[in-house]
């Protein structure tokens, strides 16, 4: 017999092997954390902090807590959103998101879980299918996707036209300079249209960003 | 706490004729090596029968380097801030009875004397309780030790069964004081019930707290003490091997240490069928490398299997610890009271403290005080009686603004609150913690954002980097704060590094990431109108942030001495010799060096 | 001396245990005053531990370092106490007095090393610099000091490092901490 323990995932009571971890529990009750450092059997050293569930009231990493008898465990809710979406923002903090030359783009899981949390701060080039030669900016066309929030699966490129930010764009500098070097300049796309482009939705356009533009990667 | 006749037996020694020299790590560093070379010289030019006798620190920094003259006859004198030079002078003169020079005596025999130690506050409100033989024994004589009692608690625990041992600790209520202030039975009793033919006990040596050293003063003044605890530690869980883990930075607190253990080993008290008890056990001072992060269990057990960084817990040390063994890991200052409460008993200890945490404890009084030192007083003294009473209060002109308590994880209590009485439970519920008992005092020329800023930049530098919420989360937040103190924060800085500072307080993997924001947080809970100044007025109320104030010199009180445009390193200050001279602010670098060197008070900053 | 024979010198006699990683770093630090590439690179073969996990322990610790030090290392205290009581000034004017800038520590002449250090447990002498020759034979401990009585004590120890004379007029401005006391 396998020595086993009682435990409730958002009140659904589920049993498992004494020696498991609370996500284990939480899977086999049919739930789901987002989860991103954590490789089962190859990793499990519990660094990310996302996949952080509450215990019995105590925040911890779901990947590496054991179990316990008749622990409580729960998934969601507001507290945990916001330490999950702090955590993944700090690693956003530190990642450069070209996702137009990324080859992890179809198979990303920051992408999967920024996604899930809503994060903003994800270029429309990380929903568009369109890549390598594909890519509108590669044939001289001022698509405003590096430097625009996603959100709208890039549904303008996606038919072929050229994004022009509707939805806004991006804050972090750093991404203007790479989209600036690594597309606009690369391609020799005409600065005067990315400029008027830009106009076009964006009343409150910061100089800085217009001067990376213009000037071609540091102002 | 000793009998009188083995104190006085201590005293004065078997001449009847002992002059004491501390030799720690800090009277060191204040020329007590000069002070004991000019004592031993003065002894044999004087041709005294006296013993020059060296011992550790009493914790009275404020007096470094001391001396303490005791001749049979005579009450013994402490003199404090002895310059080299004083030393033949004040020998004679206490030979010839004159003793006005003292600071203080051991106990008075005339009503004329300097007043004695007991009449003192510093002293008076003080519980030696641990540390009762810190400055009066030498440390590296372990026949000194057995004299005070030594190693009387290791014979009475070894009669005793394990159970009843754990249960003795329990009796006591003696609680972890190295932090968090976990009871120190409960991790025995779990290491205990664990079937595993090979245990390890731990002595946490590691003390990384910038303002905190009273573990140092006290393994370096009474490096028996620890051992003892260690051994009875060993005992109890039925643990063979112990290491002692201290920085190799602190050598003379490792070879100390290093000699208890090898004097004990001798003496018996340590190796095989330990004083016919059928218990074995040896230890080893392990002498780490140094990283603050080692003061956390996991990281200190990977630190002595040659690796780095902690890891998630549980599972906790006391049933998968060091190569995955039964580990009890506690600090120097908890082992030392284990063996006091075995040598002293159990009623002794539970006279102190309060209803949850008993005993008394440590505390190093550092910053903006009149006397500097490592105090022991009951747990749940008093913030004030500690910092004005013992620590004698700012220095004249001053004003304490906060304390700040516990280091880098701690937090700062304003003034408003020095009624505080210190126990684990208050501390934390005020946003501070007892740590290690690092305590400093801030005064108002202090600016608390900067404060915050220090501590989140030391641990940002310790931060192991392994998860993510300490490793990006303090830079961001030292990003934030350097934002604010150099004139460019918004409010929305402030409620960001709020949120970020609660986020990385719950998400963090170890204790260092978890305590880490307390710095910020605590500030920002008593102190929120010195950021809002900075953000809002651009000002430092304090002129303390560099980026925020200027250099003024005042026309008044100028007499173009030229001696601010000598000094100035950067060639910021104009003007020629008998004219009025003015600072250039586009290239003040804001060193305050011209401060100092103005003879005529004529510069300000604002 | 070669590191890589004095690597194989140190592992026969302290073995080659996992464990004993930190034990040998710190052998080769007191020999060399700091690991040579070649030292990190032979322990890793001989203890069959790979070259990063040896470097992630060599950066991890405070006491290693990777490069040479100067003649003198000077460490500011930059404990709480100190750090309230004006180190980073004095840490500031000493770097600027023999003109080390972008996060340099030593010196171009390699004579002197100027580092930021953790609390030294002298609290009432606050701020406290601790110069050490690189050799370790000698350990000198100044308190109390302002902005310019620094800058003009790490100028006495840059000639000092340039000369051979003797170390009087340090010494008397400062304190002597030789561990010869026993």
């Amino acid at each position: 017999m396998v020595d086993t323990v009682r435990v409730y995932v958002n009140g659904v009571q589920v049993e498992v092997p004494r020696n498991a971890f609370v996500i284990d529990a939480v899977e086999k009750a049919g739930f789901r954390v987002p989860v991103l450092c954590y490789l089962e059997g190859l990793f499990e050293e519990a660094t990310c902090r996302i996949c952080v569930v509450l215990v019995n009231g105590r925040v911890v990493p779901s990947c590496r807590f054991p179990v316990s008898e008749e622990a409580k465990i729960v998934t969601e809710g507001d507290e945990l959103t916001r330490y999950r979406r702090t955590n993944l923002e700090l690693l956003l903090s530190t990642h450069r998101v070209k996702c137009w030359s990324c080859i992890r783009k179809s198979n990303c899981s920051l992408l999967e879980v920024s996604k899930q949390l809503g994060i903003e701060g994800l270029p429309v080039c990380s929903e568009c299918p369109l890549i390598g030669d594909e890519c509108l900016i590669t044939k001289g066309e001022p698509c405003l996707g590096p430097l625009t929030v996603a959100g709208c699966s890039a549904e303008c490129p996606r038919y072929g036209a050229p994004c022009v930010g509707c939805r806004g764009y991006l804050s972090d500098p750093r991404i203007w300079e790479d989209a600036t070097v690594e597309l606009y300049r690369k391609y020799r796309v005409d600065v005067k249209e990315i400029e008027a482009t830009m106009k076009f939705f964006w009343s409150n356009l910061p100089e800085r960003l217009r001067e990376v533009v213009t000037k071609g990667g540091k102002p | 706490m000793l009998p009188q006749a083995t104190l006085r037996k201590i005293l004065y020694g078997s001449k009847g004729f002992r002059i004491r020299v501390p030799i720690a790590s800090c009277t060191l560093a204040a020329g007590a090596e000069e002070v004991y070379r000019r004592v031993r010289r003065a002894v044999e030019e004087l041709k005294l029968d006296a013993e020059v006798y060296t011992v550790g620190c009493t914790g009275l920094c404020f007096m470094d380097p001391w001396i303490e003259i005791a001749k049979e006859g005579q009450p013994p004198a402490l003199y404090g801030n002895v310059k080299p030079d004083q030393v033949p002078q004040i020998l004679k003169r206490y030979l010839e009875g004159d003793l006005s020079g003292a600071t203080a005596v051991r106990f008075k025999t005339d009503s004329r004397d300097p007043p004695s130690l007991d009449e003192l506050d510093y002293w008076r409100l003080q519980t030696r309780y641990v540390s009762r033989n810190c400055g009066l024994i030498n440390p590296e004589s372990i026949e000194d030790y057995v004299e005070t009692g030594g190693y009387s608690g290791l014979k009475r625990a070894l009669s005793m069964s394990r159970e009843k041992v754990i249960e003795e600790v329990k009796a006591s209520g003696l609680r972890g004081r190295g932090g968090a202030g976990f009871p120190t039975w409960f991790k025995w009793k779990v290491a205990y019930e664990q079937k595993s033919d090979v245990k390890y006990v731990i002595c946490n040596g590691d003390e990384g707290d910038p303002g905190a050293f009273m573990n140092r003063l006290l393994a370096e003044s009474d490096p028996h003490r620890v051992l003892e605890g260690l051994i009875i530690a060993g005992y109890a869980i039925g643990a063979t091997k112990g290491f002692i883990f201290v920085r190799a930075e602190k050598p003379l607190m490792a070879d100390r240490l290093e000699k208890a253990v090898n004097d004990a080993r001798r003496a018996g008290f340590l190796g095989k069928n330990i004083l016919d008890s059928g218990f074995d056990f040896d230890v080893e001072v392990y002498r780490s490398a140094g990283a603050f992060v080692c003061g956390e269990e996991t990281a200190l057990i990977a630190a002595i299997e040659g690796r780095s960084r902690p890891r998630q817990r549980p599972p906790y040390p006391a049933t998968s610890g060091l190569w995955g063994k039964p580990t009890v890991i506690n600090n120097v200052e908890t082992l030392a009271h284990v063996a006091t409460i075995f040598q002293s008993g159990v009623a002794e200890f539970t006279k102190y403290g309060t209803e949850k945490s008993k005993g008394t404890k440590m505390f190093c009084v550092t910053g903006a005080v009149k006397r500097t030192g490592v105090y022991e007083v009951p747990v749940g003294t008093k913030i004030k009686t500690l910092v004005f009473d013992i620590a004698g209060g700012p220095p004249e002109g001053r004003k304490v603004k906060a304390v700040q308590i516990g280091g880098p994880s701690g937090g700062c209590i304003p003034a408003e609150l020095m009624d505080l009485e210190m126990d684990y439970e208050s501390l934390q519920s005020y946003g501070a913690i007892m740590g290690s008992g690092g305590l400093v005092v801030i005064d108002d020329g202090n600016c608390m954002v900067d404060v915050a800023k220090f501590f989140t930049g030391f641990t940002l530098a310790e931060s192991c980097g392994k998860c993510l919420p300490c490793r990006v989360g303090m830079k961001q937040l030292s990003n934030i704060l350097e934002k604010i103190t150099s004139g460019t924060g918004t409010i929305d800085d402030i409620e960001l590094a709020q949120e970020l500072g609660e986020s990385i307080a719950k998400s963090s993997l170890c204790a260092l990431g978890g305590t880490a924001p307390n710095p910020i947080l605590s500030t920002l809970r008593y102190f929120k109108h010195e950021y809002v100044e900075h953000v809002v007025n651009r000002r430092c109320p304090a002129k303390v942030c560099a980026k925020l104030v200027k250099y003024v010199i005042d026309p008044a009180l100028c007499r173009g001495c030229i001696q601010c445009a000598k000094t100035c390193p950067t060639g910021a200050i104009s003007g020629s010799p008998g004219e009025v001279h003015r600072v250039r602010e586009e290239l003040c670098a804001k060193c305050g060096q011209c401060l100092i060197a103005c003879p005529f008070g004529a510069i300000r900053k604002v | 001396m070669d590191p890589r024979g004095f690597v194989e010198s140190v592992v026969s006699r302290i073995g080659t245990d996992r464990s004993k990683l930190i034990n040998i770093l710190q052998e080769v630090q007191r020999t060399f005053r700091y690991l040579p590439r070649e030292s990190l690179e032979e322990v890793s073969r001989r203890l069959g531990v790979s070259l990063a996990e040896v470097l992630n322990v060599a950066t991890f610790y405070h006491q290693f370092r990777l490069e040479p030090v100067g003649k003198y290392v000077a460490y500011v205290c930059f404990g709480t106490a100190c750090y309230l009581r004006g180190s980073s000034e004095v840490y500031e004017a000493m770097r600027r007095a023999v003109g080390l800038n972008d996060g340099k520590t030593t010196t171009e002449d390699g004579s002197l090393t100027i580092e930021k250090a953790r609390c030294f447990g002298c609290c009432s002498l606050a701020p406290v610099v601790m110069v050490v020759s690189s050799d370790g034979s000698e350990r000198y401990v100044h308190g109390k000091l302002t902005p310019i009585e620094s800058r003009r004590l790490i100028l006495s120890y840059k000639s000092r490092a340039a000369s051979t004379a003797g170390f009087g007029s340090i010494a008397a401005a400062g304190y002597s901490e030789k561990d010869t006391v026993r």
